[in-house]
């Protein structure tokens, strides 16, 4: 019998991708083999004739070869005459390669968001995006789903009082006055730097707007890499008197020694989503709560089949 | 015209902008933290025609991807053409559906490098005859077989007559009859290949063509050696069957696993290959001679 709907993830989170699967009661294939040089290879058992397919794959680390994995899964599915693929994308890869902030540079995000469009998705589903403009990079819907529906109940239940919400550069201060707000905070701080635009990620002198004297912060962010920057501004909050500094975030990439940078900072708690799988490592780290964001794909990908509105409470 | 090269094979890109008379212009390439590139011209490309030189090779995902961003930085720069070299196109085995359920890769990334409003793009010794037809913008399609037969004449000339060419599978005969006619005639063979599509297992123990034909030297002519296993298994029916000299001309030295140690303990005498994608240190071998494509690419800049 022919399927209603069909779900393909490739390696970069299976895991996330059979939590989805199994909350939409269907299997997921994992089409995706190498050969011995390294090139991809992408197999799909199952008819798609007709089928509306959804590829589950963050492009996260290795970047590269997850946005191939992507792209080719993409193609294979159109080849099998799919009505409609749904690219699900919890984390965009170059995402914060999203402008052209110096002379002769590309707009990377802007490629690749062509090039998952070209390769036939007719339709891009993200988790907090690094900007939201983004989305006018291509000519297919793309809608954006914030990682606060799952992270917000979380930090709820920890009922944290004096609460105030950070933001540790300027482009977060929306984010941080939306959590403000669903959080109930006293209110909102501002860190900011003055950031070079070398090609690298040297920061940066910090001030603040805002009171944290004696206030329990949480600051919010949509990506933690190597942590430096949020590791200094939970820092600097601290030397401003901060009594407790938590962070929550969407996508952890964790690169680098960011691991060491946690232990040793005075950060109590860190939540974060699933959007990118993570090493045994992160998952061990006592400091770090992993929040599932499955059942918000789960409800996102059962309105796109039953035509209903994606913003009703869904979005955050 | 400015001439940038990616990070794949930069020795030819040199070699090539040599042959011009030119200066390579640098790129500034950052790996950040988590594995993501970020490139930077360091030229100005104003109204300029541009060339890049990147063969697709292993890391095939990450060298595409780096040109996929140079070439964006050029057009936003204001190029007045882009011209690309992709001396070894990646993905390109995979260019038909073997089975059911399978992407064309190599069709994704011609459509997705044709979407970049690039001009002309130029590649060598592509792997099958019908990839050329994929193109839908102009493609210089070069082929080593010139260098080869070009070396053949200069080191064995005087005994062609004891020599055979051959193709290691029946894929390969337009290639090995084009290089023929490049050797005034010279006759050729072919061994069979068959592969199991589940194990990837391939197995070769027939010759095809008249057995009178099989000389007391052999030139295995063939696109890319990847394992190595079909070069060897080739070379090896060959001598069961009485040829006591191999020679092996191949243009890409993809060189995955341990092909440069299994081709060292061969009985192959020598691996002739071109330069078309960079080879490490690590990787040549004493039975290793690379040729180099670069005066025919500079030849149609």
């Amino acid at each position: 019998m022919k399927e209603d709907f069909i779900l393909l993830t490739g390696r970069s989170n299976p895991k996330l991708a059979r939590e989805i699967a199994k909350l939409l009661k269907k299997e997921v294939h994992e089409p995706i083999s190498i050969f011995s040089d390294g090139e991809i290879r992408v197999r799909i058992p199952a008819n798609m004739r007709n089928t509306h397919v959804f590829i589950i794959q963050p492009t996260a680390p290795l970047v590269n070869d997850s946005i191939m994995e992507l792209l080719f899964m993409i193609d294979a599915a159109k080849r099998s005459s799919a009505s409609n693929i749904s690219a699900i994308i919890p984390y965009f890869g170059y995402s914060r390669q999203d402008r052209k902030e110096m002379p002769r540079v590309p707009i990377s995000s802007s490629v690749i968001a062509n090039m998952i469009s070209n390769s036939g998705a007719t339709q891009i589903l993200t988790v907090d995006i690094h900007s939201q403009q983004q989305q006018g990079f291509v000519h297919i819907p793309w809608d954006n789903l914030y990682g606060s529906y799952a992270l917000i109940p979380e930090i709820k239940s920890q009922k944290i009082d004096n609460l105030i919400v950070a933001s540790p550069d300027k482009g977060g201060l929306i984010q941080a006055t939306g959590y403000a707000k669903l959080l109930g905070a006293q209110g909102v701080a501002l860190v900011f730097k003055e950031r070079d635009v070398e090609l690298n990620n040297k920061s940066e002198v910090l001030d603040m707007i805002g009171d944290v004297k004696g206030k329990n912060v949480l600051i919010v962010d949509d990506i933690l890499d190597t942590g430096g920057t949020i590791m200094n501004a939970a820092i600097f909050l601290k030397s401003q008197g901060a009594k407790s500094v938590r962070l929550a975030l969407t996508h952890g990439l964790f690169s680098g020694n960011a691991l060491d940078k946690i232990k040793d900072s005075a950060v109590d708690k860190i939540f974060i989503t699933d959007s990118i799988n993570q090493k045994p490592e992160v998952l061990k780290n006592k400091k770090i709560r992993i929040v599932s964001i499955s059942q918000l794909l789960a409800k996102a990908i059962e309105r796109i089949l039953s035509g209903e509105s994606m913003s009703k409470d869904l979005i955050l | 015209m400015k001439i940038f090269s990616g990070s794949s094979n930069k020795p030819l890109s040199e070699k090539i902008a040599k042959h011009l008379g030119l200066k390579l212009s640098t790129i500034e390439l950052h790996v950040f933290p988590d594995g993501e590139r970020r490139i930077k011209l360091n030229d100005t490309v104003v109204d300029e025609n541009t060339v890049v030189i990147q063969p697709t090779a292993t890391p095939v995902d990450q060298n595409y991807i780096e040109l996929f961003f140079i070439i964006d930085a050029l057009r936003r720069s204001g190029a007045r053409s882009v011209c690309v070299v992709v001396p070894y196109l990646g993905y390109q085995r995979q260019d038909h559906i073997f089975r059911d359920g399978e992407s064309v890769s190599l069709q994704v990334m011609i459509k997705l490098l044709e979407s970049m409003h690039i001009d002309k793009i130029i590649a060598v010794d592509l792997h099958s005859i019908k990839i050329p037809e994929f193109f839908h913008i102009p493609l210089v399609h070069l082929s080593a077989l010139s260098i080869f037969s070009d070396t053949i004449k200069s080191l064995f000339s005087g005994f062609v007559n004891d020599s055979v060419l051959v193709s290691p599978d029946m894929g390969g005969l337009r290639r090995i009859s084009e290089a023929s006619e490049l050797l005034s005639g010279l006759p050729w063979i072919s061994t069979v290949k068959d592969r199991d599509l589940d194990t990837g297992k391939i197995v070769i123990n027939k010759i095809e063509g008249d057995p009178s034909k099989i000389k007391k030297r052999a030139f295995i002519i063939d696109d890319m050696i990847s394992s190595g296993g079909t070069t060897i298994q080739s070379a090896e029916l060959l001598r069961r069957n009485g040829v006591e000299e191999i020679y092996v001309f191949v243009t890409h030295a993809i060189f995955s696993e341990d092909a440069p140690a299994q081709l060292q303990k061969s009985i192959i005498n020598k691996v002739f290959v071109t330069d078309s994608v960079f080879i490490p240190k690590e990787k040549h071998f004493e039975k290793l001679e690379i040729l180099s494509i670069a005066q025919m690419v500079s030849e149609k800049l």
